[in-house]
């Protein structure tokens, strides 16, 4: 395989990879606007699963347990809060901070970027705890978008490498076409 | 002797296209590192390896039985369905083959049993085996001689995985019955009769070795094929006990059935057997129904467990977690969407995918059957860094679990090494997804690549191997997709 098939190869992926990106940032809305939600933990979930965003939009959310004390660490915000059943408001505190958690009754935050954020309990709360967790989707999701033409790519480049690959060694050989 | 190849980079482009292996280059490792020859050729090597790992596990047990109910504060839990099993997935099956059958405590006193022996050879002779045996030594039932039972066994444990990864009671339960198992079969067949067809980690072990770094060979086949008339590595010899995993090397060309016990280094009359490093993805030949059917079912496991442990969906979560929230309806939807997914709707996509790619190649004569097993093998590197990058956040996630753990074992409020209250934290969770994205491109790259490798095998033209390769090679990027959307969209 030549090296000029393994540039083209990696060129289609590139590419592939880079379009539904641009154009879903062509075509974004933007976002900005405040954006409340009340997340209910109970044993081994959260209410809503998943919360979809869009990039700038300013969060305030409220948080409450239906059951046991729960946690709620969100990814990539240093944001962990624990919260108590029958309590109104929760405890949050800042985990690059270092410092103890504040009682509060929202937490406010401005979504600055794209992809997925999973929000998990930080407090053991039963057997299946390591696997209690909710999702914050911020769109534009680029990585999954990125991902998923990369996808694309790969099929289409390493198909049609070794298609043409295969077809440069056939007209090499002496009688070309024939097997 | 024969004419052992003097380089230890042993080329081999002239391998015969049909041999099952994809082999630009290898390393003999015995070369370049002599002390690890030295000490696979020790007799004491097997119990050196295992028996560590046995007083590991017994304590594991232990703590199972005695310690902490909480799983994050159980170490059974923690290090065995955490850290063992990341480091299992991640870098001993595609690294080092079956190391993990090298150090497995499973069959060590069924073994003792078998050999009345922990270190020493006994010289004498079992049925056609050059070894005094103890114990019945029957031969496997021909019917079972297949890893059905590792891919059903396999299959029904993980229906119930909500349960013994998060219970350490229930943990001691399933190791503990396997030890069991492994222990009395060993009294009425021969070898490793429980390692070769039940063991249900060795069956996705022995799967995926295809796709490790390394091998163990003959140095040079054609001594074992020209000059060995013993067939020592297969019999044994008063230097080795004949093979436990029933192999002959001089035509060993797979990983799947070899578990690295080095007893046939040790019983080769010409030295002429060595481990060998070499590209990823070495064996691309999957020969039965029953492989298929496991890289089916791998595959299909992933994405359950993607769904159920990484997702966000509570209703699935109880369904699988019957023991504490006891919705037994909930619990049959969930098992009839394993099973089924396993062992109907992927390999019936598979089949459809199988007869389109011989439709579009255009040559009728080979059956649809022999391209739906071979092309079974694009599953296999698709489904291992499937399975890696569901296990990337589990450790990432959950790795401060493990420094606590290791501090307060049992859960019972010890702090041997001063890290028993690091309070939990997850190690850059938001770059995991970029590690999961690599993975499961790497994986796409490489079934489509070794796919073309097992279409040359199928067609001499070229042409029409990358025609029959589109229909499977279009289902593998829709099951990347499908990960992606789980882990990333």
């Amino acid at each position: 395989m030549t090296a000029k098939l393994v540039i083209l190869g990696v060129m289609i992926v590139i590419v592939c990879a880079l379009i539904p990106p641009l154009v879903a940032s062509s075509s974004s809305s933007g976002g900005g606007e405040k954006r409340e939600f009340f997340i209910k933990a109970r044993q081994y979930a959260y209410d809503p699963p998943r919360i979809i965003v869009n990039k700038g939009d300013e969060l305030h959310i409220r948080l409450a347990s239906l059951d046991v004390v729960h946690g709620f660490f969100l990814e990539g915000h240093d944001i962990d809060a624990l919260i108590e059943p029958g309590v109104r408001g929760f405890k949050l505190r800042h985990p690059s901070e270092g410092k103890e958690f504040t009682d509060v009754n929202e937490v406010v935050f401005t979504v600055e970027h794209t992809g997925k954020f999973r929000y998990r309990c930080s407090h053991t709360c039963g057997t299946l705890h390591p696997f209690m967790q909710g999702e914050l989707i911020v769109r534009p999701n680029y990585p999954f978008l990125a991902a998923s033409g990369g996808t694309v790519g790969i099929l289409i480049s390493t198909l049609l490498v070794i298609f043409l690959a295969g077809k440069k060694d056939k007209d090499a050989m002496p009688g070309g076409d024939v097997q | 002797m024969g004419n052992h190849p003097a380089n230890s980079v042993d080329k081999a482009k002239d391998a015969p296209k049909d041999s099952g292996q994809v082999k630009p280059f290898r390393i003999d490792l015995f070369k370049t590192i002599p002390f690890l020859k030295k000490f696979c050729k020790l007799r004491s090597f097997q119990f050196l390896v295992i028996f560590p790992n046995l007083v590991i596990f017994v304590f594991f047990l232990y703590a199972g039985l005695f310690g902490s109910r909480v799983g994050n504060r159980n170490i059974i839990i923690i290090f065995v369905w955490i850290f063992w099993w990341f480091l299992l997935i991640t870098f001993m099956v595609p690294f080092a083959s079956r190391v993990w059958c090298v150090v497995c405590p499973f069959p060590f006193f069924g073994e003792w049993f078998q050999r009345g022996a922990l270190i020493k050879v006994r010289s004498g002779k079992t049925g056609g085996l050059r070894n005094k045996m103890f114990g019945l030594n029957k031969k496997w039932p021909k019917a079972l001689s297949n890893i059905w039972l590792q891919d059903i066994g396999f299959l029904a444990l993980c229906t119930f995985s909500a349960l013994f990864l998060t219970r350490p009671i229930v943990s001691v339960i399933v190791l503990g019955g396997l030890f069991v198992i492994a222990t009395i079969l060993a009294f009425f067949y021969r070898q490793r009769a429980f390692c070769m067809y039940v063991c249900p980690v060795s069956g996705f072990q022995g799967l995926y070795a295809m796709t490790s770094m390394i091998e163990l060979r003959a140095v040079d086949p054609e001594v074992c094929r020209r000059e060995c008339k013993t067939k020592n590595c297969l019999t044994g010899s008063e230097k080795g006990w004949a093979c436990p995993w029933y192999q002959y090397v001089g035509k060993m060309e797979r990983n799947n059935y070899c578990g690295l016990c080095m007893e046939c280094v040790k019983s080769c009359p010409n030295d002429n057997i060595s481990v060998f490093a070499r590209p990823f993805c070495g064996d691309i030949h999957v020969k039965g129904y029953d492989e298929s059917w496991k890289a089916f079912i791998m595959l299909a496991l992933a994405m359950v467990y993607a769904v159920t442990l990484l997702g966000p969906w509570g209703t699935i979560k109880e369904w699988a977690n019957i023991a504490e929230v006891g919705n037994w309806k909930g619990f049959g939807i969930y098992a009839g969407i394993i099973w089924f997914t396993a062992l109907i709707g992927i390999p019936a996509v598979w089949a459809l995918a199988s007869w389109l790619g011989k439709l579009l190649a255009g040559d009728r004569s080979i059956p649809t059957k022999e391209i739906f097993i071979k092309y079974s093998y694009m599953l296999v590197p698709l489904g291992l860094l499937a399975w890696i990058a569901f296990s990337f956040p589990l450790i990432m996630i959950n790795g401060a679990y493990i420094i606590s753990t290791i501090s307060d074992p049992l859960g019972w409020g010890w702090d041997l090494f001063g890290t028993a209250d690091i309070p939990w934290r997850p190690i850059l969770p938001e770059y995991t997804i970029y590690i999961q994205i690599l993975l499961l491109l790497f994986g796409l790259f490489f079934a489509l690549k070794r796919g073309y490798d097992v279409s040359l095998t199928l067609y001499q033209d070229k042409s029409q191997a990358v025609r029959s390769l589109i229909p499977t090679g279009v289902v593998c990027a829709v099951i990347i997709f499908a990960f992606l959307r789980l882990f990333i969209g």
